[in-house]
């Protein structure tokens, strides 16, 4: 792999974990407002920030370095407690996410330069900040901000300005073998403008017999008078920046600039003393005498290493450094143990390799069993124990496994906060969003392709939906409309909803414009639920003006084409006056659902758990009945067996197991009841699509296929078996 | 010979697929007393006939699903598709697992696996050995066969897999058997 596309991956990989941490950093943006303790909310939003800017700096994207960078200046204000959360402070961060996103997605598209156009809104943005941040300018802490601020502005927006430069610059050991002469640098340096002072560093120079003469041991600490500006200057190193330190300051600074630099330090190291020499506030001769201090003070407390004096308060104490320095550098060590913590939280791995993982764990558990069997043949009690104990294991394994693949869907749901929260300020509408069943797990590949869907349904409620607070007084309903975003599982299905308490669908509205679009005759006889189906064809709108938002017809066909295109079904439920709900159903594809297992003949079969209402004995008075007696109540029988082609011998006595719906209640006649499993579903190929009463299947623990029953095809099935027969 | 070979490899009244099969190696097996041959690239592995699990409102042809390493995987049965009735289960049976292209641009292959009698060996098969198809007298679809291999003296059918097992074709099939 060439090095070109080794950063290429690793740009990828950057923009991905950017944007997943822009998408935390707006989750608790919003939940700022909540009021409760932000504290850790604020740290986790400043920590996206700055290894957003982080990152974008190893790759050199200078422009989002600098505007990430006056974000997180804000920020970084917010966490030392210089300004409060307010709904405006908010308001003007979420867009300031936005534009990171946008910078971010340009790079992932391959633009790797400042588009101007996108430059500009950025820097319009940026003056929303500097509300924030400059009635704060006269504070001590804020001026070192606001100061680096407008010097990163000059380098972002390209114009100049005049001023002198603190250049400290430490070449890579490599640099002379690489051809890159330091003084040549420092030499074109001089047509920027004046160098005024050279300090040689040269401390890292090893004594003479052990010295490289082709090593550059050498660093420069140089003060430069130039009109360049801080890009102009960095530009000169462009050729060593990888290997070596370069570090350009304004000449004047003092204890702000030193915090700065230390926050910039990559994080590679969590040693306060090298945090503090890396930043050049403290050499490592002064590290030295501090820790041999430390070692003394330890050895005289009796080896009592929990007493050590920290090394920071021995610093401060030799007078090496200042206090607020070494305050930053211990802020800035704790962070690289936050975010060491937090890279180990997740990690990101392949589907296709998870596929393969839950594949080989499923033979597992076959050649398990076969083990058991074996062991059960020799009737060895120690060999049994042992085998027994790690099926548990295998199949505990085999779970968590299936587990790797579900996500929740209540992350697709929380972006919602988001749109709602725009869109009901365009609209002028107040609208809470209220989300359950977040909970509720889908596959992956699910969640991906149903968020656009979502987002159109969530508008349309909004738009055409919730009505205007004066219309809704007037309705007797409270001036805040509710949004309810739902997600539960039903019958090997995801089901989710979308409703709101607006005015629900015009019956009598939608009827007219299908008349008058020719969709049916004048004197259709349909159902509600059929007129309401209305809605779903293309171009079809009963909006009277078109909005930005929605209204043009254009959308809800789009909706049910993904939602088809999912192998999903969407409805409609609508009481005018009330509200709406829209109800996505989806497949599960890969879902572990609960389930019963029922034994017919030689087969095993599944029938999930929540269509299940109770599990009977067949009573034998039943004769040739399709029916029997349930506690008064007819209910009809479906024989599984000729049904599904079972042959083998019929049992004695029999079950029946008994199912509910849509509110009709069927009883399936079985042979034995097996009893309660958790079932991942696997889809059925191409090949079986059009079976009748089959949802798919699941392989059991001995390795054997098993079919799920469909209980709502099974129902309509032999309802309307019967009712062509009488 | 390779002339006439490419010749009627090139008129598509004698067989469905523009190409006559190519030399290489084929595995050979045993149904109903007749050996068949398949290209071996099209095959994943062989395996016991074992476990499987029967899908009602199917054709003949198609016998039920086995798990395979976790993935469910439709058997067909290949005598019941060249429409010689049921293959009888025997201790030699086995299912030969074949990658086959799904079809209508489906990207994703489909394994299916075939119950045969018996399974013999892997043969090299020379071009020179590969006759074009007959037009009849072979007892199955001539579109199913994409050349007969002279081999010891006999013949050994060569099957046109993506003809036998297409996916299309008994989709339809369990459609119509389920109406």
């Amino acid at each position: 792999m060439s090095f070109d596309d080794q950063m290429r991956d690793a740009l990828v990989t950057f923009t991905i974990e950017s944007l997943e941490l822009l998408e935390d950093m707006e989750m608790c943006l919003l939940s700022l407002e909540d009021g409760e303790d932000t504290t850790e909310r604020i740290n986790s939003i400043f920590r996206a920030a700055h290894t957003i800017k982080g990152s974008a700096g190893l790759f050199g994207l200078d422009h989002i370095v600098a505007f990430t960078h006056v974000v997180e200046s804000l920020l970084d204000l917010l966490r030392a407690g210089n300004l409060s959360v307010s709904p405006e402070l908010v308001a003007a961060l979420l867009p300031c996410c936005d534009h990171i996103g946008l910078l971010v997605r340009d790079v992932a598209d391959g633009k790797l330069e400042a588009d101007p156009a996108v430059d500009l809104t950025g820097g319009q943005l940026l003056e929303q900040l500097q509300v924030f941040l400059s009635p704060l300018a006269d504070k001590n802490v804020a001026t070192a901000v606001a100061d680096r601020q407008s010097k990163l502005e000059a380098s972002g927006g390209g114009s100049i300005e005049s001023g002198k430069w603190h250049l400290s610059l430490r070449f890579g050991p490599d640099s002379l073998r690489d051809g890159m002469d330091p003084l040549s640098f420092i030499r074109y340096l001089t047509t920027f403008g004046q160098i005024t002072q050279l300090t040689t560093i040269s401390e890292a120079m090893p004594p003479a017999e052990q010295m490289d003469p082709e090593t550059c041991y050498v660093g420069f600490e140089i003060n430069l008078k130039s009109d360049a500006g801080k890009d102009e200057i960095e530009g000169v190193f462009e050729f060593v920046q990888d290997s070596s330190s370069i570090r350009i300051l304004p000449l004047d600074s003092e204890i702000g600039e030193f915090i700065d630099l230390i926050k910039q330090l990559p994080e590679d190291d969590s040693y306060l003393g090298e945090l503090l020499i890396k930043s050049g506030a403290l050499t490592r001769r002064e590290l030295e005498d501090a820790l041999n201090q430390q070692g003394v003070n330890a050895a005289g407390d009796a080896g009592d290493t929990a007493a050590k004096q920290p090394i920071g308060e021995i610093l401060v104490e030799h007078q090496a450094v200042q206090q607020p320095i070494v305050n930053a550098a211990l802020d800035k060590q704790k962070q690289i143990k936050d975010n060491k913590a937090r890279e180990s939280q997740s990690i990101r791995v392949d589907a296709d390799r998870l596929d393969k993982l839950i594949d080989l764990i499923g033979e597992l558990v076959i050649a398990g069993s076969g083990v058991n069997l074996r062991a059960q043949e020799s009737k060895a009690m120690a060999l049994l124990e042992a085998t027994g104990e790690m099926m548990r294991l295998v199949e505990e394994v085999r779970d968590s496994a299936l587990q790797l693949r579900m996500v929740p869907i209540g992350t697709t749901f929380n972006r919602f906060q988001r749109v709602v929260r725009d869109v009901s300020k365009e609209l002028g509408k107040e609208i809470d969003l209220i989300i359950s069943g977040g909970d509720t797990e889908v596959d992956k590949s699910i969640v991906e392709q149903i968020s656009d869907p979502l987002t159109h349904l969530v508008r349309n409620a909004m738009d055409h939906g919730i009505e205007t607070a004066e219309l809704r007084r007037e309705r007797g309903k409270s001036a805040r409309g509710v949004l309810r975003l739902n997600a539960y599982h039903a019958a090997g299905n995801i089901v989710i909803e979308v409703s709101d308490d607006g005015g629900g669908l015009n019956r009598d509205k939608i009827f007219e414009k299908a008349l008058e679009r020719g969709l049916i005759s004048p004197n259709a006889v349909l159902s509600d639920q059929e007129i309401f189906a209305m809605i779903f064809e293309p171009g079809f709108s009963t909006a009277q003006k078109v909005s930005n938002l929605s209204g043009r017809g254009v959308g809800m066909d789009v909706v049910k084409r993904n939602v088809a295109a999912l192998r999903g079904s969407i409805a409609v439920e609508s009481h005018y006056g009330s509200g709406s709900t829209m109800r996505i159903h989806l497949p599960l594809t890969l879902a572990i659902i609960d389930s019963f297992m029922v034994c017919v003949g030689h087969s095993t079969l599944v029938i999930p758990l929540d269509k299940i209402l109770e599990c009977i004995a067949l009573p034998t008075d039943t004769g040739e009945h399709d029916y029997m007696d349930l506690r008064g109540e007819v209910l009809p029988l479906v024989h599984l067996r000729p049904l599904f082609n079972i042959h083998g011998k019929e049992p004695q006595r029999k079950n029946v197991v008994v199912v509910e719906h849509a509110g009709i209640k069927a009883g399936f006649i079985v042979d034995r009841l097996l009893g309660e499993c958790q079932t991942v579903i696997k889809p059925l190929g191409k090949l079986f699509t059009h079976i009748k009463g089959v949802a798919g299947s699941t392989i059991l623990g001995n390795g054997k296929v098993a079919l799920i029953l469909d209980v709502p095809t099974l129902v309509d099935y032999v309802q309307h078996k019967s009712a062509t027969v009488y | 010979m390779s002339e006439l070979a490419a010749n009627s490899g090139n008129s598509p009244a004698v067989v469905a697929s523009p190409e006559i099969a190519a030399a290489g190696q084929y595995l050979t097996f045993v149904l109903g007393g007749e050996v068949y041959a398949l290209g071996i690239l099209n095959i994943k592995e062989i395996i016991d006939y074992g476990d499987l699990t029967e899908v009602p409102m199917m054709p003949a042809c198609v016998r039920g699903v086995i798990n395979l390493r976790g993935s469910v995987v439709p058997v067909v049965d290949l005598f019941a598709r060249f429409g010689k009735g049921s293959s009888k289960i025997a201790k030699r049976t086995g299912i030969i697992i074949v990658e086959t292209s799904a079809g209508d641009g489906d990207s994703a292959n489909q394994d299916i696996g075939i119950i045969v009698d018996a399974v013999n060996e892997v043969v090299d098969i020379d071009r020179r050995d590969i006759e074009p198809p007959p037009s009849f007298g072979t007892g199955i679809r001539p579109d199913f066969i994409s050349g007969m291999a002279k081999r010891n003296g006999r013949f050994v059918i060569l099957l046109n897999i993506d003809r036998v097992l297409s996916v299309d074709e008994m989709t339809r099939l369990s459609q119509a058997a389920a109406v």
